[in-house]
């Protein structure tokens, strides 16, 4: 039974990246506008920007010469070239973008989930209590508040004003390192805040949700009796409600992952983190065909694995799923 | 059962502890062998180092570091040396002579053969193909009418052009090296770092989206500036980058907002500079009509009163240009007239029109019912079809400045009966609009107004260029045709006087302003700032009302020295402007370096050790009164 249901989330998860590449080509190609035309440049002449959208393939036709050479490629693993970047490869581009992403929102999810769970879990438990009012209020300030705006107040107050933390980037631009572990100290640094961004942000809608899942179980019958036979308050909490509680959580942060982009572009674009987020704007900005599609190609593959993950956590949760 | 949920709070512990032990090394002090370090801010980010294929003004600010321009430019934007050291002109024939014992930063001889290689390069891809690269240098050429290039020695370089006019001195031609770029396709290379060139400072690397590093040449000609290295850093976001400059993290910010500007006035160490003249100021913006003379099926304007000269005259007398400054661009501009802005080569070209048109509502009014566009009883304007004029403007959203413009124009000829949406677009999307059914590939021109901007070049070529009937489906937004201007621009470009040429000029931004295709609204200064505690000898290009960096040339890197010993403690623009004349005649360049200073700002930008650890150590602290706070509450419900 078990295997029947892991195979068929898997089967789900490999049409679902199959329809994305298919609608990845047409949904940048709707965009008004045409990449050649970015500049306003007087000097640039329509010969040159004719002979521009010949290089790039955009001048055949989209169905079905643009078309099948993309899923050719595609499907070949080849991106091709950037628009932008003239002359390099979409692969050479994303690959520098994607590790800073991936460190900043990687950590930033793991800070966020472990955190807000557990604040979650605690405030709803304790109903009430110090913790509870003032970690929800906490929590829905953060939830209600944009990265753009949390973000900016954490780089007027920490970075400019108290000067405790760098404003901007990843690196300090100039400095040389005796070591490599002084270069991780930079680095680290660097991270401090914008990772506060994105885990403060992720940590109140974590804990609000899981705040009111656990609520909800305390007043089961199963958590009644398990009080009622004696068991402690915390094997109550963790064994019986948390376990409950925990649904609607996971599939949160499951679908949550999705939304990383554009948690991404608004970190990114504050603290100048060179990651995919401000790879897409730029991307975007530009009409780079090529390079939109790889990322949002990377992107959907993470979010459909995100949810398969999702999918078989809640299965190991909950037995009812596991049909 | 078992569950993995339990065990969180350790883990974050962990996590915390393993961050504040990263953290500790931070103090570690800088290196004193760091080289000096200047760090310029900008939104732009950089496209590619391929000067050919470049298309940001980014892209112009770095190649013009790598490699040097054929001629230069001087402090007040005249032809100065670059690749070559001086010139002389005999009717149609240039004779230039190559900077003696130049080099690339390789080693390499610099030498004329470069130069008649890149231009020969040049010539054969715009016969073979009407272009290089992005097609945005080589149409110089084209201004200057140069036909041939030859290198009779090492040492001489001579070009033929068709008429002697004297435009190749205002042309932009980086000088690629030919032993590099000879096995290199211009239109394609991405040119790699590190880069050889025979500029100041070479790009060593380039990490896109995040910065551009670039050091000292080794083999430069010329001054030398007291920074080592050069980083460009990338901002996605005008406050980050202003915040970056406060804090020290960056010496130079370019393009901040006028609120930021404002703001930055009263800084200790932090000099903005508002600049109406450089050459990021030479741009204009306009509000310009669609005045399509065709049906386009699908498209076109709404109606035909934007073909007729009076109608569009009669709307400027109800645009308060100098409200727009106020209020739009917060007094950071100038009143907008002619299409050739004051900045362009330090104001020679402007013309300032003789019959300015003043605000004036009722007049406006009265011009519109002398022309035949009457009121309906409902007190709207109607065209001459008798149709009710509803204008349907775009503008990009890239700035607030185009909207907030639009806000304003709106008001003002709603007062005359005539309304108008505004919709804001991306500039892309703008361009798609834009385009009539003459461009590649095909568009409809569905739009009657458009608020956008053009930049400009040394030379007035580029700008004039838009509104000739050639242009109608490239460049043109508002599909002007006007024989006597297309004449005068055919005749300019010839001209040989220069004061024929400016009398030719001066009547095409005559002739513009009376048939009002374009409203120039304003001239947007530059907004600047930098900091002038790691860096003295800032000079201005031009000396009086420029900016610092992002000029024509890039020489002013080269001027940088040491910071005043003396703590200034706020230093005024007049200062600035006094330092100027000193730094361009060039002695401010070789500086004596102060190690002390530098390393007292290098503390300065470092981070602040003791309270770093303090704050690593509150984060623990707070974890552990949590674990406590959790487990206490554990054991008492466990007791009861």
């Amino acid at each position: 039974m078990g295997s029947h249901y892991l195979s068929r989330r898997i089967l789900q998860a490999i049409l679902t990246i199959a329809g994305i590449v298919l609608l990845n080509f047409v949904l940048f190609r709707m965009m008004p506008g045409s990449p050649d035309r970015i500049s306003h440049n007087p000097n640039a002449s329509s010969e040159a920007r004719a002979a521009i959208r010949a290089r790039w393939g955009l001048d055949a036709p989209l169905f079905p010469d643009q078309f099948v050479a993309y899923l050719e490629a595609t499907a070949q693993g080849d991106f091709g070239q950037s628009f932008k970047f003239k002359g390099k490869d979409v692969t050479e581009v994303i690959a520098g973008r994607i590790w800073p992403t991936l460190i900043l929102f990687g950590l930033g999810e793991l800070i966020a989930i472990v955190v807000g769970l557990v604040l979650g879990a605690y405030s709803g438990w304790k109903r009430g209590g110090v913790v509870d009012y003032a970690g929800n209020g906490a929590s829905l300030i953060l939830y209600s508040m944009p990265y753009f705006l949390l973000g900016m107040i954490l780089l007027v107050i920490f970075a400019t004003a108290l000067g405790w933390f760098p404003t901007a980037g990843m690196f300090e631009l100039g400095r040389t390192y005796p070591t490599f572990l002084d270069q991780v100290a930079d680095f680290v640094h660097h991270l401090i805040l914008p990772l506060a961004a994105v885990s403060l942000g992720l940590i109140g809608q974590y804990s609000i949700v899981m705040r009111s899942s656990i609520i909800e179980t305390r007043g089961e019958d199963y958590v009644t009796t398990a009080k009622a036979k004696g068991i402690s308050e915390s094997r109550v909490l963790r064994g019986h409600a948390v376990p409950n509680a925990l649904l609607p959580t996971v599939s949160l942060i499951g679908i949550n992952l999705g939304f990383i982009i554009a948690g991404a572009i608004t970190v990114e674009v504050v603290f100048s983190w060179p990651g995919l987020g401000t790879l897409t704007q730029e991307a975007l900005e530009a009409r780079d065909y090529p390079v939109l599609q790889a990322i949002f190609l990377i992107l959907a593959i993470t979010v459909v694995l995100a949810n398969l993950l999702a999918d078989i956590v809640y299965g190991r949760l909950d037995p009812r799923v596991r049909t | 059962m078992r569950l993995p949920v339990r065990r969180p709070l350790p883990r974050v512990l962990v996590a915390m502890g393993l961050i504040s032990v990263l953290a500790l090394p931070a103090a570690v002090p800088v290196a004193a062998a760091d080289p000096v370090v200047l760090r310029v801010g900008t939104v732009q980010s950089l496209d590619t180092i391929n000067p050919y294929l470049t298309e940001y003004f980014i892209g112009y600010e770095i190649f013009g570091l790598n490699y040097d321009l054929l001629v230069g430019y001087g402090p007040n934007m005249e032809p100065a040396p670059g690749y070559a050291a001086s010139w002389t002109q005999d009717g149609t024939t240039w004779t230039f002579k190559i900077q003696p014992d130049l080099k690339w930063s390789d080693g390499q001889p610099a030498t004329s053969e470069d130069a008649r290689w890149m231009i020969q390069k040049l010539l054969d891809g715009q016969k073979k193909d009407g272009y290089v690269g992005a097609g945005y240098l080589d149409p110089y050429l084209t201004y200057a009418g140069v036909t041939a290039v030859t290198a009779p020695d090492p040492q001489t370089l001579v070009l033929t052009t068709t008429t002697p006019n004297t435009q190749i001195l205002t042309s932009y031609l980086p000088i690629l090296p030919k032993h590099i770029w000879e096995k290199r396709e211009i239109g394609a290379d991405p040119n790699d770092a590190p880069v050889v060139g025979s500029g100041a400072y070479q790009v060593a690397e380039w990490k896109t989206g995040e910065y551009v590093r670039l050091v000292r040449n080794p083999n430069y000609r010329g001054p030398k500036g007291y920074e080592d290295e050069i980083f460009f850093q990338f901002f996605k976001n005008e406050g980050a980058m202003t915040e970056a400059l406060k804090a020290g993290d960056i010496d130079y910010a370019r393009n901040i907002t006028s609120d930021q500007f404002d703001s930055l006035k009263n800084v200790a160490d932090i000099v903005p500079v508002e600049s109406s003249l450089g050459a990021e100021a030479n741009a204009f913006t306009q509000l310009n009509f669609n005045t399509y003379s065709k049906p386009i099926k699908g498209g076109g304007a709404s109606t035909k009163a934007l073909q007729d000269p009076v109608f569009r005259d009669a709307l400027g007398y109800a645009i308060d240009k100098q409200a727009l400054v106020d209020k739009v661009l917060g007094g950071h501009g100038l009143v907008g007239s002619t299409i050739i802005p004051p900045a362009m080569a330090g104001g020679k070209w402007h013309l300032e029109p003789s019959n300015p048109r003043t605000f004036d509502i009722e007049l406006a009014k009265s011009k519109l019912d002398a022309a035949g566009y009457k009121l309906d009883a409902g007190g709207k304007r109607l065209d001459r079809e008798g149709k009710p004029i509803n204008l349907k403007m775009v503008v990009p959203n890239g700035s607030t400045t185009y909207s907030a413009s639009a806000q304003f124009i709106t008001g003002w000829w709603k007062d005359l009966g005539i309304d108008m949406t505004t919709q804001a677009l991306d500039n892309d999307a703008v361009t798609a609009l834009e385009t009539p059914p003459e461009g590649d590939p095909p568009g409809k021109a569905d739009f009657d107004v458009v608020i956008w901007n053009w930049a400009g070049d040394v030379d007035p070529n580029s700008l004039l260029n838009i509104l000739t009937t050639s242009s109608i489906g490239s460049n043109s937004d508002t599909f002007f045709s006007n024989p006597r201007y297309d004449e005068l621009m055919l005749l300019q470009g010839k001209e040989t006087d220069p004061v024929k040429r400016k009398a030719e000029i001066d009547e095409m931004q005559q002739i513009v302003y009376d048939q009002a295709p374009y409203h120039v609204l304003f001239y947007d200064a530059a907004l600047h700032a930098y900091r002038t505690d790691k860096f003295g000898g800032w000079a201005l290009q031009p000396t009086e009302g420029g900016l610092p960096f992002f000029g024509y040339g890039n020489r002013d890197y080269n001027l940088l020295t040491a910071p005043a010993p003396a703590a200034t403690p706020i230093p005024s623009v007049a200062q600035v402007a006094s330092q100027a004349p000193g730094a361009s005649s060039g002695t401010g360049a070789v500086a004596t370096p102060v190690p002390s200073a530098t390393d007292g700002s290098n503390a300065a930008t470092t981070p602040n050790t003791a309270l770093l650890l303090a704050g690593a150590a509150l984060l623990i602290v707070a974890v552990v009164v949590v674990v406590i706070a959790l487990r206490r509450g554990r054991t008492t419900r466990e007791e009861e």
